[in-house]
């Protein structure tokens, strides 16, 4: 029951109180780039939850049982960043060659999230907060699905901003941001939100 | 001739491509580290430090990467120095690694490095490659600090933790938070626009077109706009 | 052969890196290293300046405290302990530096879910307390949960301080002590025992014991504790006038039984009086309802509008054998105290003639009368049942 706990609060928590991208700021860049239409946002937002779990079930193991027990440590970024890369690549072959609908509609999103940040982030997070294997994998859940979750909500606050008048200079970008900014304000009513459902 | 060249490739980043407000890149850095002064200057001058660093030796081993495998490369260059980087903050300055937290090593995936790995560093000598490094890496500082400045005084009251008469009492949180990121990161934008009367950033609508990494992402974008990006 | 060529450069390139990597780390994790024991040690030093050095203990080893977390001893003798309690809401991280001489050098909270602050500043007040002294430091009203609490684990830092230092504390609790000292006089009973509410007259027994699965009863006399079989035969090792006297109390116990008697003749029985049962022995025992604050206080703060419940036996000659809470509604922490057998045992033996000398609750006048009152018709009762005028 405490396991369940721990888990259902490390899940919720991480979608919606630490949200990766309207909190921590991470993986703003498929955020604002590849949000204008739902079917984008969700495609995306799969796709970088995927690449999360797997990432995660490779290299926790790797920094538990290799770069601890080596010494290695130090190597943490350079080894996750080019397992990162090297399953990202492996899943685009994967899929063309296995499964050539779903690379069709997955495929385009998948080698942009090599350069994620939340992808790095996630997993080195995972170590640095000292979860276990299945808090590690749940954490990634949680933050691959808070990511969809922004994407999402996101596509729709943003195809009414594209479609209303905005001053000359704020066009594009800036109001763009500036909605981000709400939509990020909106969730900080869900802080405090997990602590008592679980106190 | 040649002197005023070098002399462009310096300041092309400082203003005319300035990588935060211009080219729209490493903007997860900008926006989670910009609400300090400190912090901020510490991320811009290790960024830059990287920056400078990876264009070096990207730009030395030009001939000797293969094409096929440049990115893989250009990722461990820049991840290697990144953690050399790192943990020089760690042993000398354990309170700005405290501040940086995990977004520190996410220097990794900043898009500023990589994309000027791609666009500059890969075709030019070392020369100018670390002219670039240090243009681009002074760039993204400047702007950083611009960003920390407005969100730090009138988030918290300080400026770089010296607290600031009148607007100590009056500090609106919203501003050091993650919205006001965001809001003070869009308004910013929208400033500069004004200014250069929307030349700098004509129309430039924030997509794959607007990153050079878009290149790295071999196929991620659709193959036309990497061309226009570039 | 390009195929290959792209192979060699990466693992060039990756050695390269790697060399360097592992220089640099050569020379700064020392560094890192010493900064980070700094940093702890200076942690460690907010709750005990003069400490000096610390070294974090293997606590393992030691049967500590349960709120104890981590030791350190420092180097001049004193010791530094982590502590996890539970304070209103929420659990409690403390810290607290101990001295060589066991007094409290400082102690602070390093994280809480409290509300009101007082976890705070509440250390502050606990310097200079020792062992000795430590229950008597004043908590905060209004705060007494989180206060008490923290004073708790001060105190447990202070025992494991003792312990950590070769000495032996008693760290159970009151229930623990008795049922240690229940289960050592009759470990047939497996370590389950339920009170025997005492009906008959026991020679020098303040307290019966009776264990869950029927093996015997345990008789306490004064400080001791002497087993009987089911059979009233004394297992325990006593004198040989102990042993008639308690084998003749366990007689008395063995062969008690009790009847209900029909009170609905009694036109004058006082209303507190609910039930009332006679023993073999010609013993009464009672069943009371006394009016506390529930009935008698101010609805606002204890609307729970019920009586007290308690029991009371006593002789026919109109002696309470003895007295005992089974149900109480009053407010918490203050009428409660109703139900601690330290306020109802002070009843036993009494008299109509000295009976006046019970000592009352403090801050609990209403509860208190109104128990004494419920009390003090046992006598009208039995005189009554007895048909003395």
């Amino acid at each position: 029951m405490d396991t369940f706990k721990t888990l259902a609060a490390i899940l919720l928590t991480s979608v919606l109180v630490n949200n990766y991208v309207l909190r921590q700021f991470l993986g703003i860049c498929p955020f604002l780039g590849v949000s204008k239409k739902l079917n984008q946002a969700v495609g995306m937002g799969v796709a970088v939850t995927f690449v999360m779990l797997l990432a995660t079930a490779v290299t926790w193991p790797i920094q538990m049982f290799v770069l601890n027990n080596l010494g290695l440590e130090y190597m943490q970024t350079i080894v996750f960043i080019l397992i990162i890369a090297a399953l990202v690549q492996f899943v685009e072959i994967f899929l063309k060659k296995f499964i050539p609908s779903l690379h069709k509609s997955l495929g385009v999103y998948l080698p942009l999230i090599t350069t994620n940040c939340a992808v790095l982030g996630v997993t080195i997070n995972n170590i640095k907060d000292s979860y276990g294997f299945g808090e590690s994998m749940v954490s990634s859940l949680g933050c691959g699905l808070g990511f969809m979750l922004a994407m999402v909500l996101f596509s729709g606050v943003r195809s009414r901003i594209d479609e209303s008048d905005i001053p000359e200079h704020f066009k594009g970008l800036p109001a763009t941001l500036i909605a981000a900014s709400f939509v990020s304000l909106a969730f900080y009513g869900f802080e405090g939100v997990v602590d008592n459902l679980f106190a | 001739m040649k002197k005023t060249n070098y002399w462009k490739i310096l300041i092309t980043g400082l203003l005319k491509e300035n990588p935060v407000f211009v080219l729209i890149l490493g903007t997860c850095p900008t926006l989670a580290m910009s609400n300090s002064v400190t912090s901020a200057v510490g991320m811009g001058l290790a960024a830059t430090a990287v920056l400078i660093c990876s264009n070096a030796v990207i730009s030395l081993f030009r001939k000797f990467i293969p094409d096929a495998v440049r990115i893989p490369c250009y990722i461990v260059v820049i991840a290697g120095f990144v953690t050399l980087v790192e943990m020089f903050i760690h042993a000398y300055l354990p309170e700005l690694y405290k501040s940086l937290g995990v977004y520190l090593a996410l220097i990794t995936v900043n898009c500023i490095i990589l994309g000027r790995a791609e666009m500059f560093a890969g075709k030019n000598t070392v020369g100018k490659s670390v002219l670039d490094g240090i243009g681009m890496g002074i760039g993204f500082t400047l702007a950083l600090l611009a960003m920390a400045t407005v969100r730090e005084v009138i988030g918290a009251g300080t400026f770089a933790g010296i607290e600031i008469p009148f607007m100590i009492d009056h500090k609106i949180e919203f501003f050091v938070k993650a919205p006001g990121g965001l809001m003070v990161y869009g308004l910013l934008i929208a400033l500069v626009n004004v200014i250069t009367k929307g030349k700098a950033i004509k129309k430039k609508e924030f997509n794959c077109a607007g990153c050079p990494s878009a290149g790295v992402c071999n196929g991620g974008c659709k193959a036309n706009e990497v061309k226009e990006g570039e | 052969m390009k195929y290959f060529k792209s192979v060699i450069a990466l693992t060039v390139i990756c050695a390269l890196v790697a060399v360097l990597l592992a220089l640099t780390n050569s020379i700064t994790a020392p560094i890192i290293e010493e900064n980070a024991s700094a940093a702890a040690n200076e942690a460690l030093l907010v709750v005990y300046p003069d400490g000096g050095d610390f070294t974090q203990l293997d606590i393992s080893t030691y049967e500590l405290p349960a709120t104890v977390t981590e030791a350190y001893s420092a180097s001049n003798g004193g010791y530094v302990i982590k502590l996890l309690t539970s304070g209103y809401g929420a659990n409690m991280v403390l810290m607290c530096g101990i001295d060589g001489n066991g007094t409290v050098t400082g102690a602070t909270c390093l994280s809480s879910g409290e509300t009101l602050g007082y976890e705070k500043t509440y250390g502050d007040s606990l310097k200079g307390k020792t062992v000795t002294d430590i229950d008597g430091a004043e908590t905060i009203s209004g705060a007494t949960m989180t206060t008490a609490g923290y004073k708790n684990a001060v105190k447990d830092a202070l025992n494991a301080t003792i312990i950590l230092g070769g000495g032996s504390v008693d760290i159970r609790s009151e229930e623990e002590i008795l049922n240690d000292n229940l289960s050592e006089a009759l470990p047939a009973a497996e370590g389950k025992f339920v009170s025997w509410f005492m009906v008959e007259e026991l020679e020098n027994v303040s307290a019966v014991y009776e264990a869950e699965n029927g093996t015997g009863y345990v008789l306490v006399s004064g400080e001791e504790f002497i087993a009987v079989d089911k059979s009233g035969a004394v297992l325990s090792t006593v004198s040989d006038d102990v042993k008639a006297t308690m084998e003749a109390n366990a007689q008395l116990i063995i062969n008690s039984s009790i009847e209900e008697i029909d009170i609905s003749g009694y036109a004058d029985m006082p209303s507190q009086v609910k039930k009332v049962y006679k023993t073999a022995s010609g013993n009464y025992v009672f069943e009371l309802g006394a009016n506390g604050f529930g009935i008698n206080g101010d609805h606002y703060y204890n609307p729970s509008g019920k009586q007290i419940e308690l029991k009371a036996s006593a002789t026919k000659d109109g002696k309470i054998i003895a007295v005992l809470t089974t149900a109480q509604y009053e407010t918490d922490g203050i009428g409660s105290v109703c139900a601690d057998a330290s306020f109802y045992t002070q009843f036993n033996g009494k008299t109509e003639a000295d009976y006046s000398d019970i000592e009352g609750i403090s801050g609990a006048t209403i509860t208190t009368n109104g128990y004494k009152t419920a009390v003090s018709k046992v006598f009208e009762a039995v005189k009554m049942l007895e048909g003395v005028a």
